[in-house]
Parts: C-alpha cells; sequence; structure tokens
C-alpha cells in the first residue's frame, strides 16, 4: 500500500532566533513504522526542530516532505514554494503532537478535548466521533473518566488525555516534545506505557525524550543532537554502548552519572 | 439543598407574602380621592367639565402604599394650596407633617425616580435598559476591536488601537454630544425624525438612540482592553495545542481561546457596567429622564433635599442586583477550575 519511501523527510532545515543558530540544516528521513528517539542536552533544538516539523515555529530555511509530498519549502525566512491550502491542511492533519505541559483544553471535559478536533475540523458526526473518542480513551486507560475536567486528573492521567486526543485525528505520525518531563517520577510509567503500546502497534513516533530507558527499549533509531546538529545518529544499542562521537560519550557519561 | 438556601427562600416567601397582603389592605384610589377637604372636593366638582383646570390631583401606587396629592393654582383664603395623603394598610394618612409627610415625600419621588406611570424612557427603566444595551453591544463590538489589537496585521491592528486610543482619550459628554448634536447637523437630518411616534414619544426614542450609540461606542473602547487582556492572559500552549489539532484561528478562539477568557472577563466587566451605570447620568444633557434627571428637577423646583435618599438607594438597589447577577455567572463559567 505504501506509495511513498519516506513518511517524513526533512533537508537542510535551518532556524534562527535572531542572531543565534538553533537548527543547522538538518537532514532526517523517517520511513512508516519507525520510532525515532532524539536525546541531547538541554539547548540543542531537539524540541525546536520537533516544533518545526509541526510548524509551531517558522524554520529560517528548508523543505519538508510528509509521503514525499512537499509541505513547506522556506529560504531566508520567506516561503518560496506555494502549497494549495487544502493539501496542506490534509499533510499537517497527517501529524499529531503531544506537549511537554499536556495543554489539554481545561474549559473542556475529557471526552470533549478528545472530541473536539475531529468534530470540527474532520466534521465527523458527534455521535460517530463520541463513539471513537470513548474507544481511544478506553486505550489509555481513561474511559472511567470521561466526563471530569482536567482540572481533575492527576498529571499522567492528563498526558494521556492529550495522547488520545492526538490519535482522534487518525495521525500516521505522532509527534512528542518531552512528554514526559513535566510529570512526578511515579507518573511517568503510566505515559510511557502507553506510547510502548501505540509503537508496537505500528505507530510512526519522533520522540523528544530524556527517558534514557525508553528510548533503549522502544526506539528503532536513536538520534543525538547537540548546538543545532545531529551529532549521532544509530540504533539504540549503537548510540549507548558503543557512541562514536565525543559529544554522545559526554552527555550518555553525565545522564548516567545523574541517574 | 443547603441549610443557607434553604433559609434564603424562606426568607423570600415570607417578604412576598408580607407583601402581597399590605397590598391587598391598601386602600383603593376612590377611598383615596374622597379624602380631600370639602373646598378641593367642590372645586374639583366645579371645574370637572371645563378644560382649565386649576386643580391638579396626583394618584401614585407605589407597592404596597399609595399616595395622592392635591394641589390648587388659585391660593385659599387659608393659604392652603396643597393636600396630601398616604393609604397604608388600610387606612388613609394626612402627610401634612411629620413622620408621614416624610413617608409621602419618600413614596413620591421614588414613584417618580422609577418611571412609574411613564413610558420606558424615563427613570430607572431608562437607565437599566440603556445600561444593559451598552454594555451589551458594547461588549460585543469590543471582542472584534480586541481581536484586532493583537491582529498580526499592522493596518488592522493600528486602526483599533486608534479607536481605542480615541474614545477612552475624550470625554464621554462631548461623544454624546458629537452623536446627539454634531452628526444630524453635519448629515442634516434630525434624530427624533427617525421615529413616526407622537413628538414627545420621538424625541424620548430619538435622544435613546443617540445615547446607545454614543455609549456602546465608548464602552467597546474600555471592553476592548478588557478583552484583550483576558485573551492575551491565555496560556500560549492553548493555542498551540489547538494549531496542532488542525483547528483554524476562527475555531481555535471560538471554541478555545475566548470561551476560556470569558470567565476572566466577567469581574472587569462588572466594573465597567457599574461606571456605565452611573455614567448614564449624562443622558441629561440631551434632554433624557434619568434617575439623576428627575431627583435634580425635583430638587430645584420642589426645594426638597430628600430627594436624594431614594435616588441614591435605588442606584444601590440596581449596583447590587446585578452585581449579584455577574457573581452567579463568574461562579457557573468557572465549573471546570
Amino acid at each position: 500500500m505504501k506509495d511513498y519511501e519516506y513518511i517524513i523527510k526533512t533537508e537542510g532545515v535551518s532556524k534562527h532566533f535572531g542572531k543565534l543558530e538553533v537548527l543547522k540544516n538538518i537532514d532526517l528521513s523517517v520511513k512508516k513504522g519507525e520510532v525515532v528517539c532524539i536525546i541531547g542536552p538541554s539547548g540543542a533544538g531537539k524540541s525546536t526542530f520537533l516544533r518545526s516539523l509541526n510548524q509551531l515555529e517558522k524554520i529560517t530555511s528548508g523543505k519538508i516532505y510528509i509521503k514525499d509530498e512537499l509541505l513547506l519549502h522556506r529560504e531566508h525566512d520567506k516561503t518560496v514554494e506555494k502549497i494549495s491550502p487544502d493539501r496542506h491542511k490534509a499533510l499537517m492533519l497527517e501529524m499529531g503532537m503531544v506537549f511537554q505541559r499536556f495543554n489539554l483544553f481545561p474549559h473542556l471535559t475529557v471526552l470533549e478535548n478528545v472530541m473536539l478536533a475531529p468534530v470540527n475540523v474532520k466534521k465527523v458526526p458527534a455521535e460517530q466521533a463520541k463513539k471513537e473518542a470513548e474507544e481511544l480513551l478506553d486505550k489509555v486507560g481513561l474511559l472511567s473518566k470521561v466526563d471530569e475536567y482536567p482540572s481533575k486528573l492527576s498529571g499522567g492521567q492528563q498526558q494521556r488525555v492529550a495522547i488520545a486526543r492526538a490519535l482522534a485525528m487518525k495521525p500516521e505520525i505522532m509527534l512528542f516534545d518531552e512528554p514526559t518531563s513535566a510529570l512526578d517520577p511515579e507518573l511517568v510509567g503510566e505515559v510511557l506505557q502507553v506510547m510502548k503500546d501505540l509503537a508496537n502497534g505500528g505507530m510512526t513516533m519522533i520522540v523528544v525524550t530524556h527517558e534514557m530507558g525508553f528510548a533503549r527499549e522502544v526506539a528503532d533509531r536513536v538520534l543525538l543532537m547537540a548546538d543545532g546538529i545531529i551529532a549521532e545518529q544509530g540504533s539504540p544499542d549503537q548510540i549507548f554502548d558503543n557512541p562514536q562521537n565525543d559529544r554522545t560519550k559526554s552527555f550518555l557519561k553525565s545522564v548516567l552519572n545523574a541517574n | 439543598m443547603e441549610k443557607k438556601t434553604k433559609a434564603a427562600i424562606i426568607a423570600i416567601v415570607l417578604i412576598v407574602i408580607a407583601w402581597a397582603a399590605l397590598a391587598a389592605a391598601k386602600p383603593s384610589k376612590e377611598v383615596m380621592m374622597s379624602k380631600c377637604s370639602p373646598e378641593i372636593q367642590k372645586q374639583i366638582e366645579a371645574e370637572k367639565n371645563s378644560t382649565r383646570k386649576r386643580i391638579t390631583v396626583t394618584y401614585n401606587s407605589l407597592g404596597f402604599i399609595n399616595y395622592c396629592a392635591f394641589s390648587s393654582s388659585s391660593k385659599n383664603a387659608d393659604g392652603a394650596s396643597k393636600e396630601v395623603y398616604v393609604g397604608f394598610a388600610g387606612k388613609v394618612y394626612s402627610a401634612k407633617e411629620g413622620p408621614a409627610k416624610f413617608v409621602s415625600q419618600m413614596v413620591n419621588y421614588t414613584y417618580r425616580m422609577l418611571g412609574c406611570g411613564e413610558n420606558v424612557f424615563h427613570g430607572a427603566k431608562l437607565t437599566i435598559l440603556l445600561t444593559t444595551l451598552t454594555v451589551l453591544i458594547g461588549f460585543i463590538l469590543s471582542i472584534f476591536l480586541a481581536l484586532g489589537k493583537i491582529s498580526k496585521n499592522v493596518i488592522i491592528s493600528k486602526l483599533c488601537g486608534a479607536y481605542i486610543f480615541f474614545f477612552r482619550g475624550t470625554p464621554l459628554l462631548i461623544q454624546l454630544f458629537v452623536v446627539y448634536f454634531a452628526i444630524p447637523g453635519v448629515f442634516g437630518f434630525a434624530w427624533k425624525d427617525l421615529f413616526s411616534a407622537p413628538d414627545t414619544e420621538a424625541v424620548y426614542m430619538g435622544a435613546f438612540v443617540a445615547a446607545l450609540i454614543a455609549f456602546s461606542l465608548n464602552s467597546a473602547a474600555y471592553c476592548a482592553e478588557i478583552v484583550r487582556a483576558a485573551i492575551q492572559s491565555i496560556d500560549k500552549g492553548q493555542n498551540e495545542a489547538a494549531r496542532a489539532l488542525g483547528l483554524t484561528y476562527g475555531q481555535t478562539m471560538r471554541k478555545v481561546i475566548i470561551p476560556q477568557s470569558v470567565r476572566r472577563m466577567i469581574p472587569p466587566i462588572c466594573n465597567e457596567f457599574i461606571m456605565i451605570l452611573k455614567d448614564a447620568s449624562l443622558v441629561f444633557a440631551i434632554s433624557l429622564m434619568d434617575i439623576t434627571t428627575i431627583s435634580k428637577n425635583i430638587m430645584t423646583n420642589e426645594l426638597s433635599y430628600m430627594v436624594f435618599i431614594p435616588a441614591l438607594i435605588i442606584y444601590l438597589i440596581i449596583t447590587a442586583f446585578f452585581t449579584f447577577i455577574f457573581n452567579k455567572i463568574e461562579k457557573k463559567l468557572s465549573v471546570y477550575e
């Protein structure tokens, strides 16, 4: 069924914040079903890169392809190739995003949070959207909380709702921006479990994370970003057991010492 | 149900029952009219069929109390040109002096300031109508102004900023004059001509519409800053989450940002409402009869300083009532916190 090579691909993605260059010519190609974990020291540009894929940050220059179709091409802070709005929207909907701070809509119940986008963006009938939302919430183990407001839930529960909310749009790629960094340690496990289940279900995932155990266990590929470049990439075993790059070595050393 | 709520309901029921009982026991209009002195009665009889009347009969019925006054423009030999009566709980009291006189004044002034027996463009009815409509229209306009001001489009943003600057930077009274006098002057129409009512009523309607326009435009500028602040106080992550889900700008505003910011707007909008309630007294300048105008007229014409007691109480009651309503709305919108 796949009539494309890479589900998401970037070419020469750069990003400047004023004079500061946070991303330098990043090339990344991800195949369908692949789980990519991005690790690295803070300030390396991991989150910025992830947010650039979803266009929450406007890149300075570079190209982004979804399923080999051009989504965005910018040079010198200007979009150089126009994509038709309909295609652009359709391609954007292939990506779902989960944030560090959950960003659930506090004025809506759990069920309404999950239903909002399908009903308003995809115009799914409310009945059907409700059914699908309940299935998703069941999958993340929160079917009993459908009528609660997010403020009544723990951080881990909120993040699981956020994952269900992103999945409700049926994306083919899930982007996770440090999904467990804002959680109390004892709540991290439940969120990682949901992510593992997703990965096992064949979802393409790009995960920015500090959870080395998760990266090692679940990732097909681990990227180490430092100073706006991909310093090293490879299989988890390669990166964790036999790092080649000095930056990788020093980063892993500091992380492992901290633990 | 809570104990407090129960007690409040019982109290309200008791008050309603007492009110109804007293109102039922109130002397009727005929009884009140028959209480005047024989001379006055004679005069009323004599003038029954004449068109020029020297006797003015005033009858006010206010809740469970009523008031009746007979005043003659022709001086009697003994100088008694006015008789006042108050009816309460089945009895009629002469209100020439003492507490009865005070009560009679209060009843009469309150009756007039509430705008009883007049159309909606009088007294408290005018004040409440004007204030409510002003805040409603001003608030709706202000949402567009606020969105315009935070828009990324520089021209729209500057235009909205200029609007807000202008209306906050000039006195409301002059804005009212401009709308009521200058605009019809320039464009060659009169506000009252817009209505096909009898002349005096058309004047009131025209003045009311002019006041509503001026007040709404002014209030929109103040509310816009409230709305803008509330929208910008919403966490940026909400906007990002909505965009990541594919919601358009309009959907993000309607479904996510504005519903959350409305709750934060309620207390300052309530404040704005109370400000307008009091600013509404500026309509004296365009011949509308609101609470303030009526009380000022009573003071100058009848030299009675007591008039300010009911005036202040009426304002306080209106303020208390609407503050209560706004608090209820705020509580209702806070369920998710």
